[in-house]
């Protein structure tokens, strides 16, 4: 220790924060979910696995002993992984380039791209996304144009799809996957390309043998920082997506709000925490696989 | 001897108009087949930017570039039968070493079993069969310098680019290596175009040097050349170590002048082609250290007084001070029944005919 014992004294008051915004909140919910519904939302003390048999199954209104498979909650659930991994492409797909560019530039413009792309981060969610909105409701500015030149004769709809989640989301999450993918870049030996150049790679041989590799940690830093909070999404899907593209944070928010069922709430929230984790898990194994394969 | 690189007109600036910085001006080379070539200079006198030039890295803004008689202008660097030691080596960190020497060969299509061959072939060639398997980041940096190396001279280019390969290392892995680089010279038959700052580097591995300044090439020759004739100033004062003498001319005549020594003694000295001062101006003369030789005082060309005398292990240095208050540092190899002079010592100059040249400035 040589004295330096005290310093983690210097984390309590993180601690103190994340044990009453986090931890206890996390065991009130588990807590929560298994007990039964409050007449008027709440929950009365009774125990009971009933929210999480309701995850799953539902019973017959008329006959309780008649028991299937809650398909609408696992659609939720598939959806909301689908929708996340999609936004997780895109958001690589779209990231890599913007960050190769900004990685690329002189030193000193490069902090002004980098402030260019915390922008957004500016205007408060709720106002971008129904500006998105604007942009893409039936008599909103594209389809207007479009129509203007002549290109189509009716509106498409574009509002209360999944592609209208899945652009929210892409928006909402494209920094968070710039940004580390950028660190990794600019943490590259860039005569590492030169190198490859040199020994006769083609452009698409260094992008895969040479870049990649190099940047991995980013895209695994900048996987995690967008699935997650995709997976949990709530204002996007509930303004662009409506009632028919609900996702797994409005599915819960819906249990503990209009549907007064806080139990089956917390128990989809506590499903939903174990399903990241795992989602997390699954990644890191598959991803570090190569690494641990070469260390062996 | 046959050409392998041949650059004529050569022009290279960054930046356009008035702030346009010229990296190279008028550059042309032409190198051998088979030759141990050497780009010397400070840092920022352009060798750097004729090396990236000639593997492709950077187009000139003038010139022409041929590689074995074709020109390669305009061609990526991926398509030049030319490959390139790093200054940081630049091996791809996430491969083994054998993954890295088969790079080269992997992206050329070779099949698996000649690539398989070769790097066996270049492990052994290097002496690093037993680290086949390492990542680059488990071998030390000396190790790192012959993977490298290996890497590439496996796809077999015509010509080996190394830029300041051994900067890195320290004097004693350098010296090793310097004889390794010689070795793989020699057994590969690869004409070599190594880049340094490090004159002494130069002088030992070259077969020729390129003695360049601002963007220019000042001399070009075999080190013997170089060191022993000098074109001018810089080139005198960056190769080894030159005491420099403002001296009278008596007499020109024959290629050669007559000066004025200090002390009043007079001497015949070496004068370039490209200039004649006329009888009674003041040159610039040089004298290399090890080429003057102490004599009894009263004897010898010049007469001096020892200020301090510095130990090197083989040698000694002596500074004197001349007669009309002029330095000179006399080299003076070590023998125990010789002990060097004390401070206050005066003592007489010899110097062998042909020592003394005149400079231009």
């Amino acid at each position: 220790m040589r004295g330096h014992g005290w310093k983690w004294l210097l984390c309590t008051p993180a601690l103190i924060v994340l044990l009453l915004a986090a931890s206890g909140p996390l065991l009130i919910v588990a807590v929560y979910s298994f007990l039964s519904p409050g007449n008027m939302g709440g929950v009365s003390w009774e125990f009971t696995l009933e929210a999480w048999f309701r995850v799953f199954f539902r019973r017959d209104i008329f006959e309780p002993d008649l028991v299937e498979w809650n398909t609408a909650h696992l659609q939720v659930f598939w959806r909301s992984i689908w929708l996340s991994l999609q936004t997780t492409f895109i958001c690589a797909f779209l990231g890599f380039p913007t960050a190769w560019f900004i990685a690329t530039r002189p030193r000193l413009t490069r902090t002004i791209w980098l402030f260019l792309i915390t922008i957004p981060f500016w205007t408060n969610l709720l106002i971008r996304t129904f500006a998105i909105q604007e942009m893409i409701r039936n008599n909103g500015t594209i389809n207007a144009v479009l129509m203007w030149t002549g290109l189509i004769d009716s509106p498409i709809q574009m509002m209360f799809t999944e592609f209208a989640v899945l652009l929210g989301m892409a928006y909402v999450f494209l920094p968070l996957m710039v940004l580390p993918l950028y660190a990794a870049m600019e943490k590259m030996d860039f005569s590492l390309v030169e190198a490859g150049y040199d020994l006769y790679a083609s452009r698409l041989n260094v992008l895969w043998h040479v870049i990649l590799p190099q940047v991995k940690p980013g895209f695994i830093a900048g996987s995690i920082l967008v699935f997650i909070p995709a997976i949990g999404a709530y204002v996007t899907p509930r303004i662009l997506g409506g009632g028919r593209t609900m996702m797994l944070g409005n599915l819960i928010a819906l249990q503990f709000g209009q549907g007064r069922n806080w139990p089956l709430g917390a128990a989809l929230a506590l499903l939903m925490l174990v399903v990241v984790v795992g989602a997390l898990i699954f990644y890191l194994r598959v991803v570090g696989r190569n690494d641990e394969v070469r260390r062996g | 001897m046959q050409k392998e690189i041949e650059i004529t007109g050569l022009n290279k600036s960054f930046g356009q108009g008035a702030s346009a910085f010229h990296a190279l001006s008028g550059i042309d080379l032409s190198i051998g087949s088979g030759e141990f070539f050497t780009l010397l200079g400070p840092s920022g006198c352009g060798k750097t930017t004729l090396l990236r030039i000639i593997a492709g890295f950077e187009e000139p803004s003038t010139g022409v570039l041929k590689i074995n008689g074709k020109e390669v202008t305009g061609l990526g660097p991926s398509k030049r039968p030319i490959n390139t030691v790093f200054q940081s080596y630049a091996l791809f960190p996430h491969m083994s070493v054998a993954d890295n020497i088969g790079f080269g060969l992997k992206m050329l299509g070779k099949p698996k079993s000649e690539i398989k061959s070769t790097v066996a072939e270049m492990l052994q060639l290097v002496r690093m069969e037993a680290m086949a398997d390492r990542l680059p980041s488990e071998i030390s940096g000396g190790q790192q310098q012959r993977v490298a190396l290996a890497r590439a001279l496996a796809p077999r280019p015509r010509v080996l680019l190394l830029d300041e390969p051994l900067s890195a290392l320290d004097l004693k892995l350098r010296k090793e290596m310097q004889s390794e680089l010689k070795r793989l010279q020699a057994e590969t038959g690869i004409t070599f175009v190594f880049v340094t700052h490090d004159q002494e580097e130069a002088l030992t591995m070259s077969d020729r040097i390129a003695v360049m300044s601002a963007g220019e090439i000042l001399q070009l020759g075999p080190p013997q050349e170089i060191y022993n004739a000098p074109v001018n100033r810089f080139v005198a004062d960056f190769i080894g170590d030159t005491n420099f003498l403002i001296l009278r001319v008596k007499e020109i005549g024959n290629g050669e002048a007559v000066l004025e020594l200090p002390g009043g003694r007079q001497a015949s000295a070496r004068l370039p082609e490209s200039i004649s001062p006329p009888v009674g101006s003041r040159v610039t003369a040089v004298i290399r250290p090890e080429q003057a030789e102490p004599t009894a005082a009263g004897q010898g060309e010049m007469q001096a007084v020892v200020e301090a005398a510095t130990f090197f292990g083989t040698d000694t240095h002596l500074h004197l001070l001349l007669d009309d208050a002029q330095g000179f540092v006399l080299r003076r190899q070590n023998r125990p029944d010789q002990p060097s002079p004390a401070p206050g010592t005066r003592l007489g100059l010899s110097f062998a005919p042909g020592a003394l040249r005149v400079l231009e400035d």
